[in-house]
């Protein structure tokens, strides 16, 4: 049996490509696992960057409490910080960044900033991070996010800290896609039903055809429970 | 004149309403023996600056002494969920939020360390931030005539860095990740280091490259060993989950005010050398 964060974590994997300059920042344990699995598996030279500046570090074994640590900068075989991240990403050199949020919408509007107004918020969110300049300028900017609900995919954006170029949205139900500015499902993951997207998305879901996730290969969960034996990868689902 | 200064003097000597950044990320190398001493000292009106906070930016909301925060990103990673006293109190009212993304920080930053008043940020396009906050605005460039995003500098006052290796003269050494950290001490008037540990100025004359933040650069020494717990410190501790969960537990200010005297000890223990 498989748990929605192997699905994610393998469907994440799947969509890098060998040789691509990769980023995750804070609070992304799953885009980290399934970095790590790409290059353990069917992408062995991608370049892994991230906030402390490890590029190619280990994956750390033990249990986590930040992805922006400096353990990542063991077995790294350079220093590269955000601010150069961002400066690469900027000149149009970043291929894939990881970011999240916690509202979107078909137009592939992301906001990580607050529910209700900006001024006086309902809820004060932490934050786009990174997303707001990075999702502009990436070439594959990756939304990945635990909670498939009406709430997180809404019909409309209570704020958008940032939008478009965005190259899929991955979730414990499916993966969306973007085509001509608008949001279309990719694919459902094994265990899901078209009906059980529909019914936990808040906008109308165009899809052209009901395809499924392939299983995760016997060699990827081998290669994912090597990488990542404590389970990291569950934390964003506790 | 000594720079090294205790850290009851040095938390005196921050003015309320001033702008005050603090060097680490999220759970990594902030300075909290420094954040708990403004709490208990009841500094207020504080401007606080960082790309990415966590507990330092969490425990002045909670503490009451921020009134402001321009960061990215405010919260505690996966672990230990969401920054609430800081949400709260930006709920309330309280404190302005004032959010950017990490990069318009840097860029903020980078414009006060070369001595401009702005910065062009491309990559900040189609957000509802620009519209939303005074410190963006478009301008045009006069060579091409592209336009562009500008974020307006960001000078601290202060900025407080923690970190484990410090010469008394004020060399400092940043084991690990450094963030913004060597930035920050460029961008800021005034820089406050605060030291695990006080090297031997001998430590860095065979190789002066190994020196993050210069002498030159530097105005005040906190010798503070620990005091970046419960956050983690590379290379001399990891994140204290127990005291972590005990302060996550408080609710209210005099919960705070015992967690705080229980620390005390430990933050003074600097003092006692």
């Amino acid at each position: 049996m498989f748990t929605k964060a192997d699905y994610m974590t393998v469907a994440i994997s799947r969509m890098l490509v060998d040789n691509e300059t990769v980023f995750h920042g804070v609070s992304s344990p799953i885009p980290m696992c399934a970095i790590n699995l790409a290059r353990k598996t069917h992408a062995k030279n991608l370049i892994y960057v991230n906030i402390p500046g490890g590029v190619n570090g280990n994956m750390p074994k033990y249990e986590r409490t930040s992805t922006a640590g400096s353990d990542l900068l063991e077995g790294a075989n350079s220093y590269f910080p955000l601010s150069e991240v961002f400066d690469l990403s900027m000149r149009g050199k970043l291929d894939v960044a990881f970011l999240s949020g916690i509202q979107f919408d078909n137009k592939g509007n992301v906001n990580a900033s607050v529910i209700g107004d900006y001024k006086k918020p309902k809820v004060r969110l932490p934050g786009g991070a990174g997303s707001a300049v990075l999702i502009p300028t990436a070439k594959k900017p990756i939304i990945w996010r635990t909670k498939h609900d009406k709430r997180t995919f809404v019909e409309k954006c209570d704020f958008i800290t940032t939008k478009g170029n965005l190259h899929a949205i991955v979730t414990p139900l499916c993966i969306f896609k973007m085509k001509n500015g608008e949001i279309y499902l990719d694919k459902l993951m094994p265990d899901v039903t078209l009906e059980d997207v529909l019914k936990n998305t808040g906008f109308m879901v165009k899809y052209e055809k009901v395809e499924h996730m392939e299983e995760p290969t016997k060699e990827e969960i081998r290669w994912l429970n090597m990488i990542d034996p404590s389970r990291v990868r569950e934390m964003e689902f506790s | 004149m000594s720079k090294i200064i205790d850290i009851k003097k040095a938390v005196e000597q921050i003015q309320n309403n001033s702008t005050i950044g603090f060097g680490g990320n999220t759970l990594n190398r902030a300075p909290m023996s420094f954040v708990r001493e403004i709490v208990r000292q009841q500094k207020r009106n504080l401007h606080v600056i960082k790309t990415a906070g966590g507990m330092d930016v969490d425990m002045l909301s909670l503490g009451g002494c921020a009134t402001s925060v321009d960061a990215g990103f405010v919260s505690y990673e996966t672990k230990y969920g969401l920054a609430n006293n800081y949400r709260k109190a930006v709920q309330e009212g309280r404190i302005k939020a004032n959010e950017h993304a990490c990069y318009t920080v840097i860029s903020a930053l980078r414009a006060a360390s070369i001595g401009v008043s702005f910065m062009p940020v491309k990559g900040l396009v189609g957000s509802d931030l620009i519209e939303a906050n005074d410190y963006f605005k478009e301008v045009v460039c006069p060579f091409t005539q592209n336009r562009y995003t500008t974020v307006k500098a960001i000078e601290p006052d202060v900025c407080v860095i923690h970190v484990q290796e410090c010469d008394k003269h004020g060399n400092a050494k940043i084991l690990g990740a450094k963030y913004d950290d060597v930035l920050m001490s460029r961008a800021s008037k005034k820089v406050i280091i605060v030291t695990e540990q006080l090297v031997l100025e001998n430590k860095f004359k065979n190789d002066p490259t190994q020196v993050d933040i210069p002498q030159l650069l530097v105005d005040e020494i906190v010798v503070s060993p620990q005091g970046a717990f419960p956050n983690a410190c590379y290379k001399k501790y990891g994140v204290n989950d127990s005291n972590m969960k005990s302060y996550l537990n408080i609710r209210n200010l005099d919960d705070l005010t015992k967690y705080l005297k229980a620390l005390e000890i430990r933050d003074y223990a600097g003092m006692r050398r």
